[in-house]
């Protein structure tokens, strides 16, 4: 990380932090304490509560406090840093060796010891209920090779594995709980060794963890427990959260803000994520088929206007698919599609496209969404694209835009982070990848960027990797972004050192609670 | 003509009960099954392949034929297992068990409350229709009916909730562990309810009452010198209980529709917000089970009014 981003990054997070109605006042107010219950309002039930075989990205609010991960990240850059494993080497570019640190055990009282990480690994990688395969396909095999030290043998240097471990597939439980569970999966009673143990799980309703005495980070956590109350509804959530019902609310539309911020009890911190709205495009079919007007679509689109009218301003303009704050963020390739709609109108011309031919998208029918899509609709009306949006609820256009179906030529959706970038460019850029909805070829170089990122240690070697990868994604324009999302979170004034993080999913770390 | 016995009616309906169910279930899983969405997709996570997503169809027998798939089901409900979650693995009948008390008691509280003012309000109106208490009546009524429950909802959290902090704005309590606050947290989603079931109620109760107001025995009684209200309470509502039964049972099957809508406002962990939460998701079971329950308690409120009718007015025939 150049000191440029670095500062920037800085500037970011310390802009966030003055943004607060208290200011920065809040979170000098001392020292943090134990006790009392933190009360949130989460957006979603989890899918599980088994880190193998969940499946949403909200699920990670949850699981943070009940499981500990392999290794963390910083909040603000998301490199990885030390977790349960207190180091990591790369002996050779095939052989990853994991320390972990002693003495750590889970909430029932099961050593987390080299054997319990070989466990993990396998079952994440190998079982049939497991939806993490994937994340770990390039491992070999793991092999116990000291009492708290595992050695992963790979099938192709895959550097990513640090940061992939801060996630579901770094995340431990207890051998013996998942021993012990119906079909070998833990979805109801989770065992990790998390900061909180798991408690209770009523679907849709609530789920209680408290206080793990022995956790081993000291003087963590600060709460006796958390209790989340599950409100999808979020103009409600942030009620109870006014009403003081509820501490915290995340993940609230920017809209919200000012509604939440009339509340004399409550404040406010936001921060960059990587959470980015986009429109995903079929390159298989007209008129996406065609570079040139994915990159007219690209250079139609405004996007500071559409952070300042659709977003609140509370998003950074996105020109690829990693904010400023990011270690692996291209300053280059952020200056290929400045808004300019004569440029895009030419290369319609170029590429014979007929100006306002519909072109159908899809989307989603909420309020917010909808904004969206107003906007769009107007900016690149000015480019001569005329586009139509077919809504339906997220499940059903998503699998209608990814699935067998293919309907639409693009899908107004997001993209939410992944702990190394190696795995969003994956996930989307290759060729048989889900998230490529045509399914269709890309260029060889960009496959071989895209392998080249995850073949280096060296965050430099691996930074330029990333370059590669980013301006062939953003040359091919094969996607249009839009913005990332500021993380929202509004809470109660007497909540503490709650601080928001890069990845935009919620960790309660340094959160204590005034009387 | 000769009665049937109570028992054997109950028994008749139950065997005509049969094939709704069955025909409701079905048409809501095929509409499940038709509709775009798959819930294989959720199941393989953020981090789907196809292959993971064709593996997971075989996992959960999602690519077992549509009729087999309901065929499954119905088998488990017969055994009575209504099967679980596909997503958290929770079983069905727990997350119902849990979630209908608290939509019941938002439909009682919005039952009684529509009741104790919609009864007055349509006595009042039927005494001299067309006077100015009728008009006025009239015109609320309109109101009840035209507002919608969910402003109504927000309008009441912001005024008692947010501003006097009376009651709370989110959420529900167990009415066995904490009667009290149970109520307290329903009372205001049942207040946003009952404002169509007040309305409904004085309209259709000021009808009926004008109908059996304007016949010969009432005439009769007049010319007899009885009071007016002692006409009014002693033979008109005794002769409109009938209609006042099956504005009842109207009503409960429409509150508990409305509970989807409200619930959500509230955050309400009841049956409404399972349904809502199980269909997005594609979670077929947790759908297949709220509506077998809505189902079944429609069912049941529709034959016990009946009975409640029979019992009241002797004319009608079972």
């Amino acid at each position: 990380m150049t000191m440029t981003t670095r500062r920037e990054a800085m500037a970011l997070i310390s802009g966030a932090l003055a943004s607060t109605t208290l200011g920065g006042r809040a979170f000098a107010e001392g020292a943090p304490k134990k006790g009392g219950t933190l009360r949130i309002s989460a957006p979603a039930n989890p899918s599980s509560l088994d880190p193998a075989t969940g499946g949403a990205g909200s699920d990670h609010a949850f699981l943070f406090t009940m499981y500990d991960t392999l290794t963390e990240w910083e909040f603000d850059t998301l490199k990885p840093k030390p977790g349960l494993a207190e180091s990591w080497k790369f002996t050779d570019p095939t052989t990853l060796v994991l320390n972990i640190r002693s003495g750590v055990s889970f909430h029932d009282g099961t050593p987390l010891d080299a054997e319990a990480v070989k466990f993990n690994l396998d079952r994440n990688r190998s079982d049939a209920k497991s939806n993490i395969k994937a994340d770990l396909l390039s491992v070999e095999a793991v092999e116990v090779t000291g009492p708290q030290q595992v050695t992963l043998k790979l099938k192709t240097p895959d550097t990513a594995l640090p940061g992939i471990l801060s996630d579901r597939a770094g995340m431990m439980v207890s051998p013996t709980a998942l021993k012990a569970a119906e079909g070998g999966v833990v979805t109801r009673k989770p065992v990790g060794a998390g900061a909180y143990a798991f408690v209770s799980w009523a679907d849709g309703e609530k789920i209680v963890v408290k206080r793990n005495e022995k956790y081993w980070k000291p003087d963590r956590p600060y709460p006796d427990g958390i209790e989340i109350s599950i409100i999808p509804e979020l103009t409600t959530g942030a009620r109870s959260v006014s009403a003081g019902q509820n501490d915290l609310i995340y993940q609230l539309p920017p809209r919200q803000k000012a509604i939440i911020e009339r509340a004399p009890s409550v404040k406010v911190v936001h921060g960059p994520t990587l959470y980015v709205l986009q429109i995903f495009l079929n390159w298989a079919k007209p008129p996406f088929d065609n570079v040139k007007i994915r990159q007219a679509l690209n250079f139609a689109i405004d996007r500071e206007s559409f952070v300042k009218a659709a977003l609140a301003g509370l998003a950074e303009p996105a020109a690829m698919n990693l904010p400023k704050a990011h270690w692996a963020y291209d300053a280059e390739v952020a200056k290929l599609y400045p808004y300019d709609p004569d440029r895009a109108r030419k290369l319609l011309a170029e590429a014979g496209f007929k100006e306002g031919t519909p072109i159908e998208l899809g989307g989603y029918p909420d309020q917010d969404s909808v904004q969206r899509q107003e906007i769009l609709i107007e900016q690149l009306r000015k480019a001569g694209i005329g586009v139509r949006f077919v809504n339906a609820p997220v499940a059903e256009a998503s699998a209608a835009f990814f699935g067998a179906e293919k309907k639409g030529a693009g899908l107004l959706s997001a993209w939410t982070g992944r702990p190394d970038p190696s795995l969003t460019y994956s996930l989307m850029f290759t060729k048989d990848a889900y998230y490529n909805a045509g399914r269709a070829p890309v260029p060889s170089e960009l496959e071989a960027a895209i392998k080249a990122s995850r073949a280096s240690e060296d965050i430099e070697i691996r930074r330029k990797a990333f370059s590669t990868v980013q301006r062939l994604v953003m040359e091919n324009a094969f996607v249009a972004p839009l913005a990332f999302q500021f993380e929202l979170v509004a809470m109660n004034k007497k909540v503490q050192g709650y601080r928001p993080n890069l990845l935009g999913k919620p960790k309660y770390d340094d959160v204590w609670l005034e009387n | 003509m000769a009665r049937r016995s109570p028992v054997k009616v109950i028994g008749s309906r139950l065997v005509q009960a049969l094939p709704v169910i069955l025909l409701a279930t079905f048409m809501v899983f095929a509409l499940l099954k038709l509709v775009p969405g798959d819930i294989a997709v959720t199941l393989a996570g953020d981090n789907a392949t196809d292959a993971r997503i064709t593996e997971i169809r075989q996992l959960y027998g999602l690519d077992r034929p549509f009729l087999v798939q309901y065929g499954a089901w119905l088998g488990h409900v017969a055994q009575g297992d209504l099967s679980q979650s596909l997503l958290t693995g929770e079983k069905v009948a727990v997350s119902i068990g849990r979630a209908f008390p608290n939509t019941l008691l938002i439909v009682v509280i919005a039952l009684l409350l529509a009741l104790v003012t919609g009864i007055p309000m349509g006595v009042l109106a039927a005494i001299k229709p067309n006077g100015w208490v009728d008009k006025l009546i009239s015109m609320i009524a309109s109101l009840g009916v035209a507002v919608p429950g969910f402003w109504l909802a927000m309008i009441l959290v912001a005024e008692f909730s947010l501003k006097l902090n009376w009651l709370p704005a989110t959420g529900a309590k167990s009415f066995s562990a904490a009667p009290i606050e149970a109520i307290r947290h329903a009372l205001l989603p049942g207040i946003a309810i009952a404002a169509y079931g007040m309305a409904e109620v004085a309209r259709q109760l000021r009808g009926a009452l004008l109908e059996v107001l304007s016949s010969q025995y009432v005439r009769t009684l007049h010319a007899k010198g009885l009071s007016m209200s002692r006409i009014l309470w002693q033979h008109g509502l005794k002769n409109v209980s009938v209609n006042l039964l099956t504005i009842i049972s109207l009503l409960v099957n429409r509150m508990l529709a409305a509970t989807v809508v409200i619930e959500a406002v509230f955050a309400i962990p009841g049956l409404g917000s399972l349904i809502v939460r199980g269909a997005i998701q594609r979670d077929f079971p947790i759908v297949q089970g709220v509506v077998f329950t809505m189902v079944v308690v429609v069912i049941a409120v529709n034959l016990i009014t009946d009975l409640l009718c029979a019992a009241v007015d002797p004319r009608i025939e079972q």
